[in-house]
């Protein structure tokens, strides 16, 4: 299977459209530190705008990447011949999933550093309130990269059962957004006001909240502009939770797809 | 033990609004080692779905194949195949080169061995010049030599091969000629489709004609080729695996 990943890692890095996305971000990386000329409270702001940024090119390697790593395959008809192999779907399925994981842990690595570089350049001229606690970055960004490789095999499942990349691109659009408020929605239901609504509809909202993924645990971006202190089980719990989240939309990936007939 | 075993094999593909195609009817056929196989029929009979299925591309509907033994839904069965697509098509960010590397390493091959026989097939298959150069590169006949050149390369005991002369130049063809007679002499079982009677006459120890799905008849090329045998149709002045395959299409389709 490693031999796999190394492929999936090699048309990756030679895709032009990504090498073009990572030029462009790491030129946008560096607006935070020319915005010290302009602004106050630039600190905070270049912590922010650099995990944004980071965090959004991330979303759209893992959503571009994952919604389209099969359909490419079948569509070019190159399955076929790696299906000659003797290796089996799940091995297969796997070891692209592993590619692309791999490939977003170290864009986001690099995309860190440059981050990092930018945050500390700036703290240089113009010092946060609050000295920056790296450990809380460092964090922030694992997190963000755990959570995109989620969206990764959410792609994957849609994949397995699509013929084009419609289904894996905009289902894992719409599953990331739902994901995103889940939590919101069900800390409404704890409400009074969410206590008044019909039975029925929080029915749905419990169901949703329990199926989709649940992506506002991986959001530390809070702490990590402001310094806050990191919550212990905020840590392990999330860890956990998307482990054995990727590990059952896999499950279910491979299931589907060792049926799947490739004509 | 056989090489390749299909036994009462059938494959309806299930299409939009109840319509359905009978791909593939109770196709019965063992190859033994060492032969030269060519299954013959015209465009659409059913050639790659029965290809496809001993690839564990598709699922048959009925019945079963085993490839040494091996039932083809378990992917330890391709280990002893080397399999060339209809129409190729490879990861084409990669070299030739570079493609050679992984498909032998997921064969459990490493080291000087493959780079050897790696080495070997690009000169065989003349791609060596090109060998650094992308896939996306190539022509047609030269990603058809490529997908020979993988299906050779980890020296299997079976060769399935999809149509393996199109695209090919007639230089191309001799050398593909060359090639499966060359594997016969080591007692490998070679496969392949083709609607080419000509090329199959030339190297096939027997051949299958397949129409419609159905097997229609296999037989031997000696058989065929022996004036006055029972089997051929018609005058008997020259025979020709043409003369007889057309035969036999007439024959089937009423
Ligand atoms: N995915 C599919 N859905 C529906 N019908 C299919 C599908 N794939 C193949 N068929 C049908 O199955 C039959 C056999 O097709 P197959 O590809 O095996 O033919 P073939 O013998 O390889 O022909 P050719 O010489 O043109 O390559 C054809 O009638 C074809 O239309
Ligand atoms: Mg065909």
């Amino acid at each position: 299977m490693h031999h796999l990943i190394l492929i999936t890692w090699k048309g990756l890095l030679r895709d032009r459209i990504l090498q073009g996305i990572l030029v462009a971000t790491g030129i946008f990386l560096f607006i935070p530190s020319v915005s010290v000329l302009s602004m106050r409270q630039v600190g905070e702001l270049a912590i922010t705008l650099s995990l944004s940024l980071t965090s959004f090119i991330l979303l759209l390697i893992a959503i571009f990447c994952g919604g389209t790593a099969l359909w490419k395959d079948i569509d070019r008809h190159s399955i076929y011949s790696v299906l000659g192999l003797p290796i089996s779907r799940t091995n297969y399925l796997l070891g692209k999933f592993f590619g692309i994981a791999g490939f977003l842990l170290l864009i986001s690595l690099v995309l860190g550093l440059l981050a990092s570089a930018t945050i500390w350049y700036v703290s240089l001229t113009d010092p946060p309130a609050r000295p920056i606690l790296w450990t809380n970055i460092l964090m922030a960004l694992t997190f963000d990269c755990l959570k995109y490789i989620m969206v990764v095999a959410v792609s994957f499942l849609f994949s397995t059962v699509s013929t084009s990349f419609f289904l894996p691109i905009f289902g894992t659009i719409t599953l990331f957004l739902g994901g995103n408020v889940t939590q919101e929605v069900y800390d409404y239901l704890q409400t009074p006001a969410g206590a008044a609504l019909p039975a029925l509809t929080k029915q749905i909202a419990l169901f949703l909240y329990y199926l989709l993924p649940n992506f506002a645990v991986f959001d530390l971006k809070a702490n990590a502009v402001y310094s806050i202190p990191l919550p212990a089980n905020g840590i392990l719990l999330p860890l956990a939770y998307s482990l054995a989240y990727c590990g059952l939309l896999l499950s279910a990936a491979a299931m589907l797809f060792t049926r799947r007939e490739l004509h | 033990m056989d090489a390749i075993t299909i036994e009462a094999l059938s494959k309806t593909f299930k299409g939009k609004r109840g319509r359905s195609v009978e791909a593939l009817q109770g196709l019965q056929l063992s190859i033994p080692p060492g032969e030269v196989f060519g299954f013959l029929g015209p465009n659409g009979a059913g050639k790659s779905t029965t290809i496809k299925i001993l690839m564990g591309l598709i699922r048959a509907t009925g019945g079963q194949a085993s490839i040494m033994g091996i039932p083809v839904s378990s992917h330890t069965a391709r280990r002893n195949v080397g399999y060339l697509p209809e129409n190729p098509s490879f990861y084409d960010y990669l070299t030739a080169e570079e493609y050679l590397n992984f498909t032998g390493k997921m064969f459990g091959m490493t080291g000087p061995m493959l780079h050897e026989r790696s080495q070997a097939m690009l000169h065989r298959l003349d791609l060596w010049e090109a060998r650094q150069r992308p896939i996306r590169t190539y022509s047609k006949g030269m990603t058809q030599r490529l997908g020979l050149a993988q299906a050779l390369l980890h020296d299997p005991q079976v060769y399935i091969l999809d149509e393996p002369m199109s695209g090919l130049d007639p230089i191309g063809r001799a050398l593909v000629k060359e090639i499966i007679l060359e594997l016969k002499a080591a007692g490998k079982c070679v496969f392949f489709s083709t609607h080419i009677t000509s090329d199959a006459e030339a190297i096939c120890d027997r051949v299958g004609i397949i129409l419609q799905g159905r097997l229609q008849c296999v037989e031997r090329v000696e058989t065929i080729m022996t004036p006055d045998a029972e089997l051929s149709p018609g005058d008997s002045a020259q025979q020709s695996l043409e003369k007889f395959f057309l035969e036999i299409v007439r024959k089937g389709s009423h």
